[in-house]
């Protein structure tokens, strides 16, 4: 990576998969001053998430939370949505690539297509529908999902029979038949590949029977048949009969942990979590009774709260975990199906259910595959994209980054993290041409209405035959005439299309229209459009109302076309009574400090510091203790066997040699004000020597840390052969060789974790513990090595290292909670510390078994550094364990609730030493799109206090869901920061004293609206 | 604060039958923290009167407004010229709302929309607790911090009795024991042995057993 820069540098980036890492990607790099090209096969954004019903641990609605996101990509004046197209190749370097695409035709133009669907009602083919997994129909014309990205149709012409109807019907003439392939070529500076993953296909599985009956599904068939926009409409039904079900399985490891060639031998990762999830939806989504069963091998729910989730879902919604490998499904009468089980005690038994969900493994598809070899990356023996560990988003092709499931089967969260790490490598890259390719969008000034009457505009469409045909929209136009301050009526076929609003913006100039109606389709799609338009003649975005006569209106009274033609009416008098009240909300630009501070300087806020400097801007790095490297500093080896020491030496150096880097030791943050993009903050050296120093910034990471806990458990302490983690690898760094000569080595697993006090798992130390074993066999291939464990996490590709261990003759014993291991410490004349022993009993033969260890490692739990002050001080929060909460634990899973304001470490999760580095670059990224600009635009939709109405109450406080509002003690009222305010209108409806208005939603505007509706 | 919960509207609906005009007034004070009785809660309760007036085809008209304080005549001043273009008023405050309220103004009806049910504070939004009972002699001191005369059900000084079990009182499973708190507060302070002493019988005159009260402060009191 280098800083210097080359003039042929070009300052756009190809982003190939629009899954939500690929959307995170180009929305990280877009904002920070890049032109992104986002590609991606299939005829719209969204990826697998948008396949999904729900997302653990929060249960979210997935499409619910990730088609914001879906609306920003689509509209981003930087990003260019390039679907159904393939890379096809990849000349040139980095900085100056030059990708040739492939562009598949989709037979309908994207910009004429207004996605009315009339060209789905009259097509007369019926295909699968790939998007249900098959469980439901669609037509040729298709368009994936409703809320799909970008909002045009498609015609499938494998299946098409050329009929012509849909031509005939597209009153935009978007039909275009005769489209053919076409090849682009794009220069860019930087490619991310976001490929993703897909779902394995379980039917060469024979014994699980998938082919054979409808009520085996795989896991992503049941997310459809959850989902409420799926086949079923989200009501549970199995689909051999559409009965609804009383008792459901999961099996999970299907084609994962599977050393036969037809599956994956790594984990998933997954799968574990999505199971219980859908157990736990199924449930709720059930009108009778649900008995669920999970048969599963490890348990794996290492991620953040993911514990405590499957903990809940045994013991409060009765989901039953059963750990046993199935080894056939055989259908039965009724459309039931029998499990044969091996239970742990070697029994086999047998047990029906109404239907069999097999959790499937992900795996990259092969076009990716072909694709990444098209590119010249280097995949693993697994084709995932091979990384290291200090570059884990880093592909083996300069220039070429690679983020999300691609680069290993994983979750959501860790897939955004990968993607804005990603974003701030390429991003790092191309630091010297930022802004260089952008678009700015030329406006004129803002016409000035201020003390004139209302003069509405009132454009109805009829969106070809959507609306038009069902309700009467000249009656509904001649109507709009008669209401007050209206002085312009007109209805269009298109009120989208690109002509009318062209026409749109003459009309409002020569009517001196100041306020505009367009009664259509759905805010939730057009609206933003439609704002842009009036913007371009002139008026501020917010002097615009929309009256939804298809979504809410046509497409529901199709039957009765008066009644939609007089509820036409009511929605337009609606809509036009609260126009007459709407008011400019100007937006003011606040300039940024173009700094960012970094508090603690372990890997993470190290990585983070360095990244913002290569970025072109100064960081701060504060740091608590005397020296730079954090915990980091105690170990030895990734999990992938790079040296950890030779890395951090290179990283302190590298921040210590950095012109923009300004490193603070022993020094604490005292104090913090200020709001996004320019935060002022006090430091203190903890020797008082020097006077407070105040620092400028426009963010800020905090990369607080962890540790190791101390046990109290299994005498640590007592013996020198009894070691922690971080202990044994210090001691394995040494020079020392007595533990070659171990006879026994015993690892004791989820020590401190995984308990009441602490019930979370830390992630890391499975994985620590099979590499030490490993490495103990190395080192003597006599020595007998225990892991006695609770449930195996080697998440991932970590599978492999456990594979290898017990190729190895690790041996692995299983122990619950009720029966611990007990180790003693017998008196011994020959050995100064005494004899250990330990007895456990062994899972499999059901009995107690004892052995005398020469060495015992416990791994042992990872705590979150306390801060409490340093928390306060941000006024950031922490969950019951002590680490930092971010803003959504799917989405944004390096922000905090507080504008301005990112995580990264073990300061946010247990994590390993590349999770750590890849969330550290992604809050770099993160801020880049703060820090890079001029200014950032404050206000608009917000809540404002009337300071004499405010009673101090408190609720506005306790009730803002990101903790925005206080208490100022000096003006005695509550305080909201414009620039912090995300104008949700909790606090507004709240405060009782209604001392807050939600600008463009006041209560006048409102009331308005149900004026018009009732009482006209 | 004062803590008070809204009556339901049927009962505000029965108070208000024979009327066709009618002022909900609420107050800026202690129940408007407790969202019972603020500007938001009158209109919800002026329209809700409004509707079901409507749909009973008597429909009433219903004014609002919200003052400072009910609980002094100054601003209850503020209403005069008003007050008697209503067949009634409705008070959102607590219970001396009305009261002070009727006080000035003999000639009107003056009805509760609230119950006033303690001196309290909120726990966490939306929940409020009792914290004193207004005893006018008080005896926090003794218990450091946690006051029995409120929150023991047997208003005990000396306790706790048989009924606490498991840190619950014997009458809910919802109300703790205080001296369940006081005894355990007083062990982790290592001050276990002041409960050795036995607090005498409280003189109650100074709480409701001695009749209504009324406080004089002669520094503040105006001659003339």
């Amino acid at each position: 990576m280098t800083e210097n820069t080359t003039p042929s540098q070009i300052g756009s980036v190809l982003v190939v998969g629009a899954g939500v890492a690929g959307i995170q990607a180009s929305l990280d790099m877009a904002n920070a001053g890049y032109y992104v090209h986002l590609v991606d096969n299939s005829p719209s954004v969204g990826g697998l998430m948008a396949q999904l019903d729900k997302t653990f641990p929060t249960n979210d609605c997935a499409m619910c939370i990730i088609s914001p996101f879906l609306v920003e990509v689509g509209r981003h004046l930087n990003i260019n949505i390039i679907p159904n197209s393939e890379v096809e190749s990849l000349e040139g370097n980095a900085g100056a690539f030059r990708a040739t695409v492939r562009n598949d035709p989709r037979y309908i133009d994207m910009e004429k297509c207004t996605a009315c669907g009339q060209c789905r009602q009259v097509c007369p083919v019926t295909a699968i529908n790939e998007f249900d997994c098959g469980l439901d129909l669609r037509r040729a014309t298709y368009i994936k999902y409703p809320q799909a990205v970008p909002l045009a149709y498609t015609i499938d012409r494998s299946i098409c029979i050329g009929c012509g109807l849909c031509e005939k019907a597209c009153l935009a003439e978007a039909i275009t038949y005769s489209d053919s392939p076409r090849r682009t070529t794009l220069d860019v500076g930087a490619v991310v590949l976001a490929m993703g993953n897909e779902v394995f296909d379980p039917s060469g599985l024979t014994p699980y029977a998938y082919t054979r009956h409808p009520n085996i599904v795989t896991s992503l068939e049941f997310e459809r048949i959850l989902s409420a926009s799926g086949p079923y409409k989200g009501h549970l039904m199995r689909p051999y009969d559409r009965e609804t079900p009383s008792k459901i399985a999961w099996l999970q490891c299907v084609g994962s942990r599977d050393i036969k060639p037809s599956g994956h031998r790594y984990c998933s990762s997954v799968c574990c979590m999505y199971s219980i999830k859908q157990s736990i939806i199924a449930m709720e989504h059930a009108e009778t009774p649900l008995e669920t069963a999970i048969f599963y091998m490890d348990m794996r729910t290492y991620g953040k709260d993911f514990d405590k989730y499957q903990v809940r879902a045994g013991d409060e919604k009765g989901v039953r975990f059963v750990r046993a490998r199935v080894h056939t499904i055989e259908p039965v009468e009724n459309g039931d199906l029998k499990l044969r089980i091996v239970q742990e005690s070697g029994n086999m038994t047998e047990e029906v259910f109404n239907m069999v969900v097999l959790a499937c493994s992900l795996n990259p598809s092969s076009q990716a595959v072909l694709l990444a070899n098209r590119l010249g990356i280097d995949l693993n023996a697994h084709s995932y994209a091979k990384t290291s560990d200090f570059n884990p988003v880093t592909t083996s092709r300069d220039g070429v980054y690679v983020c999300g499931s691609f680069q290993g089967p994983k979750d959501i969260p860790q897939s955004v993290m990968e993607a804005s790490a990603a974003a701030s490598g390429a991003t790092q890259l191309l630091s010297a041409v930022r802004w260089s390719q952008t678009k700015i969008r030329d406006l004129p000034p803002e016409t000035d209405f201020s003390g004139q009457d209302p003069r509405i505009g009132v454009f109805v469409c009829n969106c070809g035959i959507n609306i038009g045909g069902v309700a009467d929209v000249p009656a509904v136009r001649e109507y709009a005439r008669t209401l007050p301050h209206v002085v312009h009526v007109e209805d269009n076929l298109f009120t989208c299309s690109q002509d009318t609003q062209e026409k749109m913006k003459q009309v409002i100039v020569e009517h001196a229209i100041n306020r505009v109606v367009v009664a259509s389709c759905s805010p939730r799609t057009h609206e933003p459009l439609f704002q842009e338009t009036i913007r371009e003649a002139g008026l501020n975005k917010y002097l615009f109302e929309m009256a939804n006569i298809r979504d809410q209106n046509t497409w529901v009274h199709m039957k009765t076309p008066e009644k939609a033609t007089a509820k036409a009416k009511d929605l337009v008098r609606m809509a036009v009574a609260k126009a007459a009240y709407v008011e400019p909300l100007p937006q003011v630009i606040l300039g940024v400090t173009h700094a960012v501070l970094v508090v603690g300087g372990g890997v993470a806020g190290m990585e983070a510091a360095l990244g913002v400097a290569r970025q072109g801007y100064q960081a701060f790095l504060v740091e608590r203790s005397n020296r730079l490297g954090g915990v980091a500093r105690q170990l030895q080896h990734t999990w992938q066997g790079q040296s950890v020491p030779a890395y951090l030496d290179q990283l302190i150096a590298d921040v210590n040699n950095h012109d923009r880097i300004d490193v603070f030791l022993e020094t604490d943050v005292v104090h913090v004000t200020g709001t996004i993009g320019n935060f002022v903050t006090t430091l203190r050296l903890q020797n008082h020597s020097e006077q407070p120093r105040i620092i400028e910034h426009g963010a800020a990471i905090l990369a607080t840390g962890g540790k190791e806990y101390q046990p109290t458990e299994y005498l640590h302490g007592k013996h020198p052969a009894i070691l922690t983690h971080l202990e044994m690898d210090a001691a394995l760094a040494g020079q020392t060789t007595e533990f070659r000569n171990a006879q026994v080595a015993v690892f004791i697993q989820c020590v401190g974790s995984r308990t009441p006090d602490r019930p979370y798992c830390s992630r890391v130390c499975c994985t620590h513990s099979l590499k030490t074993a490993l490495h103990l066999r190395s080192l003597n291939a006599g020595m007998k090595i225990f892991i006695l464990y609770r449930d195996i996490r080697s998440y991932g590709l970590r599978e492999d290292m456990y594979h290898q261990a017990r190729e190895a003759g690790i041996q692995f014993i299983r122990f619950d909670t009720d029966n611990p291991p007990e180790l003693f410490l017998t008196p011994d004349p020959d050995a100064g510390f005494g004899k250990l022993n330990l007895r456990i009993t062994d899972h499999i033969l059901n009995r107690p078994i004892e052995m005398n260890p020469d060495l015992v490692i416990l791994a042992s739990a990872i705590l979150p550094n306390e801060n409490k002050k340093l928390f306060e001080a941000f006024k950031v929060p922490t969950n019951a364990d002590g680490f930092l909460v971010e803003a959504h634990a799917k989405l944004r899973p390096v922000d905090f609730a507080s504008e301005g304001l990112f995580l990264a470490g073990l300061a946010h999760s247990p994590k390993s030493i590349d999770e750590s580095i890849a969330q550290a670059r992604a809050a770099v990224s993160r801020t880049m799109a703060i820090v890079s600009r001029e200014g950032i635009l404050v206000g608009s939709v917000i809540a404002s206090i009337n300071p004499e109405r405010c009673a101090v109450c408190l609720t506005c406080v306790r009730t803002c869901p990101y903790g925005i509002p206080r208490i100022d003690p000096e003006k005695g009222h509550a305080v909201i920061e414009a620039a912090e305010c995300h104008g949700c209108g909790v606090c507004v409806s709240e405060c009782p004293g209604k001392a807050i208005t939600l600008k463009h939603f006041t209560d006048e505007q409102i009331n308005a609206k149900t004026h018009a509706l009732f009482c006209a | 604060m004062i803590v008070a919960d809204r009556k339901p509207l049927n009962e505000i609906l029965d108070m208000v039958k024979r009327c066709n005009r009618i002022l909900v007034v609420g107050c800026k004070g202690c129940v408007t923290v407790c969202n019972v009785g603020g500007l938001k809660e009158v209109q919800i309760l002026a329209t809700s009167l409004k509707i079901a007036r409507k749909i009973g085809g008597f429909p009433l008209v219903v004014d609002e407004m919200v003052l400072e304080r009910q609980c002094d005549t100054e601003y209850i001043a503020i209403i005069k010229e008003t007050v008697t273009d209503y067949d009634a008023v409705v008070s959102m405050a607590c219970g001396v709302g009305p009261q002070f309220l009727s006080e000035a103004y003999p000639e009107q009806k003056f009805y509760p929309a609230v119950n006033t049910t303690f001196f309290g504070g909120a726990v966490s939004h939306g929940i409020w607790e009792e914290r004193c009972a207004g005893c006018g002699t008080c005896v926090i001191h003794y218990f450091d911090g946690l006051c029995p005369v409120a929150r023991c059900s047997k208003s005990l000084l000396n306790g706790p009795c048989g009924g606490s079990d498991h840190g619950k009182c014997e009458i809910s499973r919802e109300v703790d024991c205080i001296w369940d708190k006081i005894v355990r507060k007083k062990v982790e302070q290592g001050r276990l042995d002041d409960l050795l002493d036995v607090v005498p019988a409280k003189n109650w005159q100074s709480a409701r057993d001695g009749g209504p009260r009324r406080s004089r402060r002669e520094e503040l009191i105006q001659n003339g």
